[in-house]
This record gives C-alpha cells, sequence and structure tokens, in this order.
C-alpha cells in the first residue's frame, strides 16, 4: 500500500546534506561575509531544512497542505530573517 | 456511585459552593466600593473586602478539587479510597480553619491578627493572595498533605491511569510550590520573584494538571469514548501546559528588578500559553462528536464544553492580550489585569470544578442524572453566570483600556484616583453584571433542590 | 486475508475522527500539533534575534566570532546522520524488522549523546569565560536558543529511548508503528531546526 522509500534514496539526501553543512562551516571558517554570502547560507539551511522535512520525514508522501505548510515556515522564517540582515546593512 | 467511599465528596462539594457564594457577595460589596467608596465602611473596608474576596475564590476552589479527587480517584482506581474518615476528618478542620481565618479578616485589624498570629517568629503575612496568618498556612500546608496522602495510597492500592496520574502530579506540585508562601526574603525583587512560583505556578501551572485530569474524565465518562485517545490527547495538552506555563512565569519579570532577558523568555513562551488551552477546546468538542453514547445528564456536558471554551477565552486570549512585554508595559497592574483574571478563574476553575459536581452530585445522590427540571434550570444558570462573568471582562477591558489611556498613554497623564472617577460607568455596570451572576449562582443552588422523575442508570 | 483486511477497514471507517487524526501525517496527530507549536517557538526566536542584530550588527558581528564554529559544525553533522539513522530505523520497522529498528534508534540515541556532550564542553567554555544570558544581547540568544534546544534534544532522547524499548519487546510491527514514526517527526524536527540555528547563529554575519 505505501511505497517504501528506497534505502539507497535515504542515503543519498544524507550524503548531500553532509555536503552543504560542510559548505557552510567552509564559507564561515573563509570569514565571508556580506550580503550575498548572507543569502547563501540561508538557502542553503532552507533547502537541507525542507528535505529533512520532505524526505526523512516523509511528508513527500503525505497529503499537499503538510508540506505547504512547512515550506510555508521556512519561507517566511527565511525571509524575515533576510530581511533584518538587509535592514542591518543599510 | 460504585464505590461507597465516593460519597465523602459531597461535603466539599456543599462547602465549596457555600463558600463560592460567600465570594461572590464580597465581589459585589467591593465591587459596588468601586464607585461609592464609603460603601460598609468602617465595618468592612475595601481592603478587606478584597481580601475575603480573592481568598474565598482560593478556598472553595480547593475545596472543589479535594472533592472532586475523592469522588474521580476511587472511580479511576478501581477500589474505594484508602481512608473516608481521614477525609472528613480534613474537612471539617479545613472549613474550620477557613470560618476562623475569614473572621479574622472581618472582626480583627490585619496588624493585630499578624501579631497575635506569631506573624513576628516567621514573616509571611501582608502580601497579595497569601495574606492568610501563619496557623492557615501550616493548616494548608497539612490539609493538602493529609488529601495527598490519601489520594497517593488510594491509587497505589488499585488501577493506576494517566487521569489519576496527572492528577496527583498537580496535587503534589500544588502542595510543593504553596511552600515558597512561607518564604518571604526581605529584598523586594526576590519576594516578588519567588511570590510568583505560588501565584503563577499553581494557576499557571499545576492547576492546571487538575483542570486537564478533571475535564478528560468527565468526558471519558459522558461520552464513551476510548481511554487511550483521551489519554492521549492530555498527555500531549499537559506537556504544552508545563513547557509554556513554567517559563511563561516571565511575564511576571519585566519590570520588577530582574534580568532583562526575561522580557524574551517570558513574551515568547507566554505568548504561547493559549495554545495548550485551545488544544483543550478542540479535544473537548471533538470527544463530544464522537461520542459513542448519550448520556443523560446533559447539564454535565455543557458544563464540560463551557470549561474548554471559557478557559480558552479567559486564560488563553485575556491573557495573551497583555503578555507581550512591548504592551505589557502599559497594561500591567490595570483593570485589563482584572479583566483577564474574572474570566480566566471563572472559566478555567470555577467551570471545572462546577462540572465535576454537575456529573458526581447526582450519582452520590443515587440517580445517574438529575431530573429533567432540574436539569434546565441548572443550564439556564450556567448561561447566566457565564454570559454575566463575560460582561464583567468586557467592562472591565474598556475601563482598561480607557485606563491604560488617560493613565499611561496620555500626552496629559491623569493621576491614578482622577482616572478612577472617569471610568466610574464601567464599573456601575460591572456591578450590574455582578447582580446577574448572583442571580444565575442563586438559581444553580436552587436546582439542587427541585423534585421530578429523576434518570436511572442504565 | 481479503475479509480480515475488510473488517480493518471497516473498524477504521467507524473510528473516523472529526479531525482526521493520523490520517495524513506520519504519526500522532496530537503530536504534530506540539510540533507545529514548537516550530512556532524557534521560529518567533529566530527572527526575533535577527530583527535585535539589526540594531546591533557590530556587537553580534563581534561576539559571534568568539563562538566555536567546528563544535557546532560537528554537532550538525552529527544530528544530520542521527536523523538519517532513523529514517532508516522507520523503514525497518515497515518492513517488521523489530531488532533492526532498535538497533537503528539506538545509534540514533547515541549520537544524540555526542551531541549533549559537545554542547556540554562548550556551554562550560563560555560559563567559564563569564558569560551569561546578562552579558549582552547576543549571548542572552544564543544561550536562550541553543540551551531551549538542547532541552529538545534531551526530550527527544527520552523519547527515542522508550521506543527502543517497546521495539526491543516487539511491540511494534510492519501495520502497526504508529509510535515509531511519532517520535521519528519528533527527532526530525529537532534535526531541521538545529540546520537553521546552526548559520543563524554561528557563521551568518
Amino acid at each position: 500500500m505505501q511505497k517504501l522509500q528506497s534505502t539507497r534514496f535515504s542515503t543519498l539526501i544524507w550524503l548531500i546534506l553532509v555536503a552543504l553543512t560542510i559548505a557552510t562551516f567552509c564559507i564561515g571558517e573563509a570569514n565571508l561575509a556580506g550580503k550575498s554570502t548572507m543569502l547563501t547560507l540561508l538557502a542553503i539551511a532552507m533547502i537541507k531544512s525542507q528535505m529533512v522535512a520532505n524526505y526523512f520525514m516523509a511528508l513527500r508522501q503525505t497529503k499537499v497542505i503538510w508540506r505547504m505548510i512547512m515550506l510555508a515556515y521556512f519561507v517566511i522564517v527565511g525571509g524575515l530573517i533576510a530581511l533584518a540582515y538587509l535592514m542591518g546593512l543599510t | 456511585m460504585k464505590y461507597k467511599s465516593q460519597a465523602v465528596a459531597k461535603l466539599y462539594f456543599i462547602a465549596a459552593i457555600g463558600l463560592f457564594l460567600g465570594q461572590i457577595l464580597f465581589g459585589l460589596i467591593m465591587g459596588l466600593q468601586y464607585v461609592v467608596g464609603d460603601f460598609l465602611f468602617p465595618a468592612i473596608p475595601f481592603n478587606v473586602a478584597r481580601m475575603v474576596h480573592t481568598n474565598l475564590l482560593i478556598v472553595w476552589l480547593l475545596f472543589g478539587f479535594m472533592g472532586a479527587s475523592y469522588f474521580l480517584i476511587p472511580e479511576e482506581s478501581e477500589t474505594e479510597l484508602f481512608s473516608p474518615k481521614l477525609a472528613i476528618i480534613t474537612f471539617w478542620v479545613f472549613l474550620a480553619a477557613g470560618a476562623i481565618t475569614v473572621l479574622g479578616y472581618l472582626l480583627v485589624p490585619y496588624a493585630s491578627l499578624a501579631k497575635w498570629t506569631g506573624n513576628d517568629l516567621l514573616n509571611t503575612m501582608g502580601r497579595e493572595f497569601l495574606e492568610q496568618p501563619l496557623p492557615t498556612k501550616v493548616g494548608i500546608v497539612l490539609v493538602a498533605l493529609s488529601w495527598l496522602f490519601n489520594i497517593t495510597m488510594t491509587m497505589l492500592k488499585g488501577r493506576k491511569t494517566a487521569i489519576s496520574l496527572v492528577l496527583t502530579l498537580g496535587m503534589l506540585g500544588l502542595a510543593v510550590f504553596f511552600l515558597f508562601s512561607f518564604y518571604n526574603p526581605v529584598n523586594l525583587v526576590k519576594d516578588k520573584f519567588y511570590w510568583w512560583w505560588v501565584v503563577h505556578l499553581w494557576v499557571e501551572g499545576v492547576w492546571e494538571l487538575i483542570l486537564g485530569a478533571m475535564l478528560a474524565f468527565v468526558l471519558i465518562k459522558v461520552t464513551g469514548v476510548d481511554r487511550e485517545v483521551v489519554e492521549k490527547w492530555l498527555y500531549v495538552i499537559i506537556t504544552m501546559t508545563l513547557v509554556t506555563g513554567i517559563i511563561g512565569t516571565g511575564h511576571h519579570y519585566y519590570w520588577i528588578g530582574t534580568p532583562v532577558y526575561w522580557q524574551w523568555w517570558g513574551s515568547v513562551f507566554s505568548a504561547l500559553e493559549p495554545i495548550p488551552f485551545f488544544m483543550m477546546t478542540v479535544f473537548a468538542f471533538n470527544m463530544v462528536n464522537k461520542r459513542r453514547r448519550e448520556h443523560p445528564n446533559k447539564a454535565a456536558v455543557l458544563w464540560a464544553l463551557g470549561t474548554s471554551v471559557m478557559a480558552f477565552l479567559g486564560a488563553g486570549v485575556w491573557g495573551f492580550l497583555h503578555t507581550l512585554a512591548p504592551v505589557n508595559y502599559y497594561a500591567h497592574g490595570t483593570q485589563l489585569t482584572a479583566a483577564h483574571g474574572h474570566l480566566a478563574f471563572y472559566g478555567a476553575y470555577a467551570l471545572v470544578v462546577l462540572t465535576m459536581i454537575s456529573y458526581a452530585m447526582p450519582i452520590i445522590r443515587g440517580r445517574a442524572a438529575n431530573p429533567e427540571r432540574a436539569q434546565i434550570m441548572e443550564m439556564w444558570s450556567f448561561w447566566l453566570m457565564t454570559v454575566s462573568i463575560f460582561f464583567i471582562t468586557l467592562f472591565l477591558t474598556g475601563a482598561g483600556i480607557v485606563q491604560i489611556w488617560l493613565q499611561r498613554i496620555s500626552t496629559t497623564p491623569m493621576s491614578f484616583m482622577a482616572v478612577q472617577d472617569q471610568i466610574s460607568i464601567f464599573y456601575w455596570a460591572r456591578e450590574a453584571a455582578g447582580v446577574v451572576f448572583l442571580i444565575g449562582l442563586l438559581l444553580y443552588i436552587t436546582s439542587f433542590f427541585v423534585k421530578g422523575e429523576s434518570k436511572a442508570f442504565e | 486475508m481479503l475479509t480480515q483486511n475488510a473488517t480493518i477497514n471497516l473498524v477504521e471507517l467507524q473510528q473516523v475522527p472529526i479531525l482526521k487524526e493520523g490520517e495524513n501525517l506520519p504519526g500522532d496527530f496530537a503530536l504534530w500539533i506540539f510540533i507545529f507549536a514548537e516550530m512556532l517557538v524557534f521560529g518567533v526566536l529566530f527572527v526575533a534575534y535577527a530583527f535585535t542584530r539589526a540594531n546591533n550588527v557590530e556587537l553580534f558581528n563581534a561576539s559571534q566570532l568568539t563562538l566555536s564554529r567546528t563544535s557546532g559544525a560537528i554537532n550538525t553533522l552529527v544530528l544530520i546522520t542521527s536523523s538519517y539513522f532513523v529514517v532508516r530505523g522507520v523503514a525497518a520497522i515497515k518492513l517488521g524488522l523489530s531488532k533492526q529498528c532498535a538497533d537503528w534508534l539506538m545509534g540514533a540515541f547515541l549520537l544524540g549523546g555526542v551531541f549533549i556532550s559537545i554542547k556540554i564542553v562548550e556551554f562550560h567554555a563560555k560559563f567559564a569565560a563569564d558569560i551569561s544570558m546578562s552579558t549582552n544581547a547576543f549571548y542572552m540568544f544564543y544561550l536562550s536558543l541553543t540551551f531551549f534546544h538542547f532541552m529538545h534534544v534531551l526530550m527527544g532522547m527520552v523519547i527515542l529511548a522508550s521506543i527502543i524499548v517497546k521495539a526491543r519487546r516487539g511491540a511494534y510491527n510492519a501495520q502497526h508503528h504508529t509510535g515509531v514514526e511519532t517520535g521519528a517527526s519528533f527527532w526530525h524536527m529537532v534535526d531541521f531546526l538545529w540546520i537553521i540555528l546552526f548559520p543563524l547563529i554561528y557563521i551568518i554575519r
């Protein structure tokens, strides 16, 4: 009845998450700052969270409404954080 | 009634209703004193009327909680109460101590009362809601311990359910946090800091466990919904309650000399305090919609649903109105607080006790439900009291908003007493609503004496 | 088999509640209300951090440099991996493999322990440097947010532990494993909140 997610697929998601985390860390170590860095880091964080919600929590298999709620959450929280940072720049 | 010993609840319920009546009478007296300052002066000054009004509230609710748990725990544990005799002795001790204390407030100047009761030995008096003389405070602890002991022993020898566990946990918390009423540091900040550990952690923490457990109990009984479903909701609700309620204590720590981070902690967490109340409303209606049987006691169902809605409005919505630090900066200690206090105490605690009484009393009196006429009268009293307290809340909210404006926001702020004159119209309206409330309460009491064909057990 | 399924379906139909509990979301619906509430709290705190920072950019940037990015990054990897283990645990129980499920969850539980240990070392270093919530606005947020999250990891570990015990006893099977999914959902939430928290507090400047 329910499609089981293949183990290989989960492993792939995990590897991508690890890679993105290392990327985030490297940007931090390189001491980068500024508008584009900030937006990149935020985008990475939101994509990672969205991947955990969609694939690990398996919201992919549920009704669209729940995924929309999750997505809306990441967009709103991420958007407001970005807005606050942009205000800090000026 | 499944177990003989459940009958001890009746004594407690009668005392609770009697003291409730007393509370309302003193409420009316002090409500009038807001506008006719020398009413009954010097016999009953405003401060004394207020003390009696608030203390009676606490005491009758405690009587209600105790009575309700003596009814609930044997049924949940499927065994007789550990010691009905102890419950009866405790009752008379508590009633006598309560009566003597109130008489002390009314007949003796507070300062003399303090002197005679050993306040020099351990200084605990003179703080809002914790005005009780030292012997009374000790008495409350002993009564609470005896209650807790009796209930715990009953539970240990019988079936252990989530409901009785949550209820006992709530009572344990009630007893433990009351101990902070004995701690009265000289430092005013510390004094207030720990004072809230009694006041706040009671009503926005452990009492909510008692509320949740009792509501869940009545809902299982009147709807016949699976215990498993009810218990799951109960657990989630109390977890949310504790997380938001305990850290939410911070909303009292904004302006009393405590560190600034409380403004964040208090604002964020207390803003979430409505969630468990909202869940309680969803839960109650959900259970009633999914009911597997039509319980003959319609009145009890009404009280239970009323509890969930009014608790959400009073504690949740009206609490939220002034809980955020930037709003509270202007709103604290105004009539807005009084509005919240009235609706929250009525909606959450007065109603849950009345729900339990409504469910349990007919059973104790040997029938599943009261006669039709008595139930109709009871439902009328529900609507009269609920609507009138809601109007009291609206009038006080209006008074509060005008007060905040004239006293704290306006470019030419007025003094406290000058503002009180400006809002007297709200106080008159509130007093009128209070009279309607009294009528509702009298109707409620009358409903116990209505005769008729009563509903037998199925 | 067919008739059995039909009866089960009938029973389920009769019990379809008003709220459609558990029909859509993995795990128990009541817990999902809790999860959404938790997300709301963290969301508010994240945004509050960002806006407070907007008024104190230099203070925040200077204080941020005192944090250990390395331990933050390691902890992110630890949580992500533990989440992956939980996914494997859920997959195992869906095939009815109780023991494998318990083993994967045990792995996640132990990684939770690693997270906690690293966090304690980090907190200790801050307290040893006399930093507290009253030091400045940045540390107030840093300590509040990480401590609050810390408590969630502990709570998640308690949940995982109870599921592990039940799974070992064989309480779940391929058909009935709502408990496992419920605990898994909570753990993933703890994970993705940290995924946002880490860059926000430790890195973005």
